[in-house]
């Protein structure tokens, strides 16, 4: 008889058919580690042990109830186990130890920019999602999250889910936030991927995925009548077995809706969506890796979404919320209601009946009804004379209302079902995970190379405004409905003729003079090569674009949202443990503190050929707060007759560009970002906003500053004269870093001829120069450096190749 | 002090442009309550003036939009709106409430459907005048509005319907291009009282001047303020178009 069937054996040995005593105290870790992986648990054998510790000291077995709870709330899903782990990390040889990345690189950071900006974060990581303050009465919060193996697995339902459960974060951030916006970054396999380059069977194409992924994302938004405002698609190979799906949603709540408590002799009650087996073990699941078998036995872990359920609770939630009727809430996302009661009732304690619970299907034994990821569902406390309000607003928005169970304040949590206690446990114990160790190292091998050189510079400006990390995304963005609740100020399209690209999307915020800037970045292809860079870029990146925008550069906020691999794998942590310190030196350098962050691991697939991890991928998003609609700033030429100037230094390194890429330069040395240089830009640029003196403002990114005229340009108002002879550069530039190089901290803005001396003052010293002029006499991008004539080339065919490179496969 | 006239806004589990379309009625002069479809009897319209639908997913859309909206209206108050409009009141109806009121019959006959592309499609759109309307009073020939929907595109029994519409002014607002599909470009339909209009796109979303996706953007020619710096959008002026009717028909 094999281990696994003795296993099996004892589950069927089990006294109740609603849960089982598992008998655990005499098995060694190897048949502890089977059971796990008999239950899906995605617990280790040292995790086990301990687990098996903790019993042992309370004299007595678990129940697979509680077993479920411990796996639940122990999963790297819920517990982010490997930002907490201690790493032993050598990098370029030097070793050092880090004793937890979130609490060193991300906790600590923040904490320290906190305190340096009182009263501006009024919330950071403890609840749903991080707050700042908007005005005296009002706060903005965001929170992003992955999808990515349900999406692998079921694209559509996988983002539909996706938004629904990002959605439900803001609905339970403070004590109901409102959703006001929301963002979407996915990273694919390229769309023309062949299919023998899909090395491993049962995995969907590329373009399979994208699509379902964009319609889950818009039939779900869409319907919750939540505007998707930002965006990015990375495409690359090694995201065709593992795409990454990013969902964010922005909220705005009155201050005083923020703090939230649960106290003893408060019911708690769950509304929204009913209860079933489908969403079993997505937590868990989540936290192991993918092959072709997850593809035919994990079905059940991905979750089927319903928009109109979800909005008829935040229907709900809002009005309770007004009616000052909820005392604590939040949402039903991983783990179910073992993860939503455990955090409501970790401190305070208290009992759930599961005989309660209005079921989607009848027969599920208690851990199922305790565990299900059905959507969703939203659970509150709230004061036992609030219940009769609280059931007329229930049936006000045709939503279902459940009494789950009491709080009162024992500090265990205890679970009752058919008049028996299924689960007891000491929420204390339940939240201490043992502490991982982990080995890293990173190498730094990227070298400086020779720049090719610029022979036909409109062939290479085509050839780039055809890729892939550069086309329009206007087929996608036109899917969402970015205008609903009629806030979107700036918005993703842009220009004259709204198809032009915008850098930053602005909000007006309801009941505030002050509106909410939005923006993303995330560059894969840096990572590759440098993660530090990486790192310090994404932040630049994310804070420039809101800054371009109009927003105040010291009024920014952050997330951090990570995919990775193989944790296991020392390089692979080693690129993580580098990109970590690269957000946090720029988070501190531009004080942009982290209010919120997520992590993702195990994105990588066994195929035919071993294992295939994505690079290490990280999402940096932020909110930002633009004082007065005057000074929101589009991306797109407004004038015919107006000036163009370049903000900041261009530098000599060409590694990460999309240049690179297609020139096959794949080890060139990584542009750094001068992180105390770029605030002060930033900081300038923001007095000429104040003063009005910018028209448009577009930041330098991928294709570089040739691609950021074109696509300043593409708003079809005029063409555009630039010379390159006065760009401000670093030493030794070549002609193809000037034209396609990436380095990080610029702008290219518009301003008026009568203006231009009062920004030059601003910038007196700084790297800023006046390049070129809009050209409303023809519409050719014509760049120039002195008599030489690099690029000049009719804007509407390097529109037409922009505006179509996805279109054709889409 | 003059009594504002008031507005009630029908939200079905869905509705989610009610928000905005309510801010917009309170700006030109309506006191608007939103109205959840549960607490919906006869005794609702009392003292209405309008009944205004918004934009949105009225129980998910899954089937065709706009029909379990009618089914669950007509169970609750049968009849009482063909009553009120009879009885003077008017009725708008925007996006999904385009499609409801065309499933409730209070619309010249036709069908939203699929757009021809298959797709939602969230865009701006140019759009003309084509017939006197109590809702179009203060906008000029050609104005712009965005338009956010998948199932756009307005069918008739027969293309020489659609074409009489355009004769006898029910197709009172036309795109100027094709966009989705729609017979003779029709965008906004109007009944015979011209107190009930349909339309796709959005007027609420283009309240403000600054909701235009060009921050240099034009005022519309003939815009009634004349100011320089136009504080409204097109939007306003439709919403208002239908306050002053309202108002001086009382």
């Amino acid at each position: 008889m094999s281990d696994s069937e003795s296993i099996l054996d004892q589950i069927a040995e089990a006294p109740a058919d609603h849960y089982r005593v598992l008998k655990i105290s005499d098995l060694d870790g190897d048949k502890l580690l089977e059971l796990s992986q008999f239950m899906h648990l995605s617990l280790s054998k040292e995790d086990m042990l301990a687990v098996q510790e903790i019993y042992k000291e309370w004299d007595r077995e678990p129940t697979d109830v509680e077993l479920e709870v411990i796996a639940q709330t122990w999963s790297e899903h819920c517990k982010h186990r490997i930002f907490g782990a201690d790493i032993d990390h050598e990098v370029n040889g030097e070793k050092e130890t880090v004793k937890s990345l979130f609490k060193t690189y991300i906790y600590d950071v923040s904490q320290r920019i906190f305190d340096s900006k009182p009263g501006f974060v009024l919330s950071a990581f403890h609840d749903n999602a991080g707050f700042i303050k908007l005005d005296d009465n009002l706060a903005i919060c965001l929170k992003a999250e992955t999808h990515n193996h349900p999406s692998a697995i079921e694209p559509y339902a996988g983002a539909n889910t996706g938004i629904g459960g990002v959605v439900r974060d803001i609905l339970g951030a403070g004590k109901g936030a409102k959703p006001i916006a929301s963002l979407d970054v996915f990273c694919f396999g390229a769309p023309d991927t062949t299919m023998d380059n899909i090395k491993a069977e049962d995995v969907l194409h590329p373009l399979g995925i994208m699509r379902g992924v964009v319609r889950g994302v818009r039939d779900y938004g869409n319907r919750m009548g939540i505007p998707t405002v930002s965006g990015a698609i990375q495409f690359d190979n090694s995201y065709i077995y593992n795409p990454l799906v990013y969902c964010g949603t922005a909220g705005s709540i009155p201050i005083r809706y923020i703090d939230k408590e649960v106290g003893a002799g408060m019911k708690v009650i769950a509304v929204g969506g009913r209860t079933g087996r489908d969403g079993l073990h997505g937590a868990t699941f989540s936290s192991a890796a993918l092959d072709t078998e997850s593809h035919e036995s994990d079905q059940q872990a991905v979750q089927i979404g319903n928009p109109i359920e979800e909005k008829k609770a935040a229907d709900f939630v809002l009005a309770a919320r007004d009616a000052d009727l909820i005392e604590f809430i939040t949402d039903c996302g991983a783990g179910g209601y073992s993860s939503a009661a455990g955090e409501m009732l970790e401190e305070c304690g208290g009992t759930i009946n599961l005989d309660n619970v209005t079921l989607k299907e009848p027969g599920m034994v208690s851990w199922e009804i305790f565990i299900s990821e059905s959507q969703e569902r939203m659970v509150l406390a709230v004061k036992e004379e609030s219940l009769e309000e609280l059931q007329k607003l229930a049936d006000l928005y045709e939503t279902e209302l459940i009494i789950l169970g009491d709080a009162d304040g024992s500090g265990i949590l205890k679970v009752t079902h058919h008049g028996e206690t299924v689960c007891q446990l000491d929420c204390s114990k339940l939240h201490t995970a043992p502490t991982r160790h982990l080995n890293a190292n990173w190498e730094l091998t990227t070298e400086s190379v020779d720049a090719p050189a610029v022979d036909n510079g409109g062939e290479d400006l085509k050839s780039l405004l055809s890729d892939f990390a550069i086309v329009s995304r206007e087929p996608i963005i036109r899917e969402y409905d970015h205008e609903v609740q009629g806030n979107t100020i700036l918005k993703p399209l842009a220009g004259a003729s709204g198809d032009a690209p915008q850098d930053a999307s602005v909000m007006r915020i309801n009941g505030s003079e002050r509106l909410m800037s939005m923006s993303v970045s995330i560059l894969p292809e840096w990572g590759k090569t440098d993660p530090y860079a990486m790192g310090t870029a994404c932040v630049d990146e994310c804070i420039r674009q809101m800054v371009a925008s109009g927003a105040d550069p010291d009024r920014l906020a952050i997330l951090d949202n990570f995919c990775m691999g193989n944790p296991d794998a020392e390089e692979e942590l080693g690129a993580l443990v580098e990109t970590v310190k690269g957000i946090a030196a720029a988070a501190e350098s531009y004080g942009a503190p982290f209010v919120s962050g997520k992590d993702s691991f195990y994105n990588y697939f066994e195929t035919e050929e071993g294992p295939v991890s994505i690079p290490v991928t990280i999402l940096i998003s932020g909110m930002g707060i633009v004082e007065d609609a005057s000074h929101v700033t589009g991306s797109s030429l407004r004038r015919r007759d107006s000036l163009i100037a370049v903000i900041g230094s261009t530098e000599s390194e060409l590694g990460g560009s999309v240049y690179a890429r297609q020139k096959g330069l794949t080890n060139a040395t990584v542009p750094g970002t001068d992180m105390e240089a770029a605030m002060d830009l930033y900081r300038k640029y923001y007095e000429c906003v104040k003063q009005g003196l910018i028209l448009s403002a577009h930041d330098v990114s991928e294709g570089g500053l040739a691609v950021t005229l074109a696509e300043a340009a593409f708003s079809g108002k005029a063409g555009l004269e630039i010379d390159l002879s006065s760009l401000p550069t670093g030493e030794d530039v070549s002609v193809a870093a000037m034209l396609f190089g990436e380095s990080p901290s610029r702008l290219v803005v518009e301003i008026a001829p009568e203006n231009l001396e009062k920004v030059a003052a601003i910038f007196e010293g700084q790297p800023f120069a006046p390049l070129g002029r809009a050209a409303g006499e023809h519409s050719n991008l014509k760049v120039t450096r002195g008599d030489d004539v690099l690029i000049d080339e009719p804007l509407d065919e390097l529109k037409s190749l922009w505006k179509n490179g996805l279109a054709q496969y889409y | 002090m003059e009594e504002r006239p008031r507005a009630v806004l029908l939200k079905f589990p869905g509705t989610n442009c009610d928000e905005e379309t309510a801010r917009a009625l309170e700006v030109v002069g309506f006191r608007t309550e939103i109205v959840p479809i549960s607490s919906l009897t006869t005794e609702t319209l009392d003292g209405v003036k309008l009944v205004m639908l918004s934009g949105g997913f009225s129980y998910g859309d899954y089937v065709m939009s706009g029909r379990l909206a009618r089914l669950v209206t007509e169970q609750k108050i049968d009849g009482a709106l063909k009553e009120f409009r009879d009885n003077g009141g008017y009725l708008l109806g925007i996006c999904n409430g385009f499609q409801i009121l065309t499933q409730l019959g209070l619309l010249p006959e036709g069908s939203l459907v699929e757009n021809t592309s298959g797709r939602f499609q969230c865009q701006w759109v140019k759009m003309k005048k084509q017939a006197d309307s109590p809702f179009l009073t203060l906008l000029p020939d050609e104005f712009e509005f965005p338009m956010a929907h998948a199932e756009g595109r307005l069918v008739t029994m027969t293309a020489e319907d659609a074409k009489k519409y355009r004769e006898n002014g029910a197709a009172a607002m036309t795109y100027n291009e094709d966009v989705n599909g729609s017979f003779e470009q029709i965008a906004g339909l109007q009944d015979e009282t011209g107190r009930v209009f349909g339309m796709m796109p959005h007027p609420e979303r283009f309240l403000h001047r600054e909701d235009h996706y060009d921050p240099d953007w034009e005022n519309p020619a003939g815009s009634p303020s004349g100011e320089s710096e136009e504080k409204w959008g097109s939007g306003y002026y439709l919403f208002r178009s239908l306050y002053e009717s309202v108002t001086s028909s009382n």
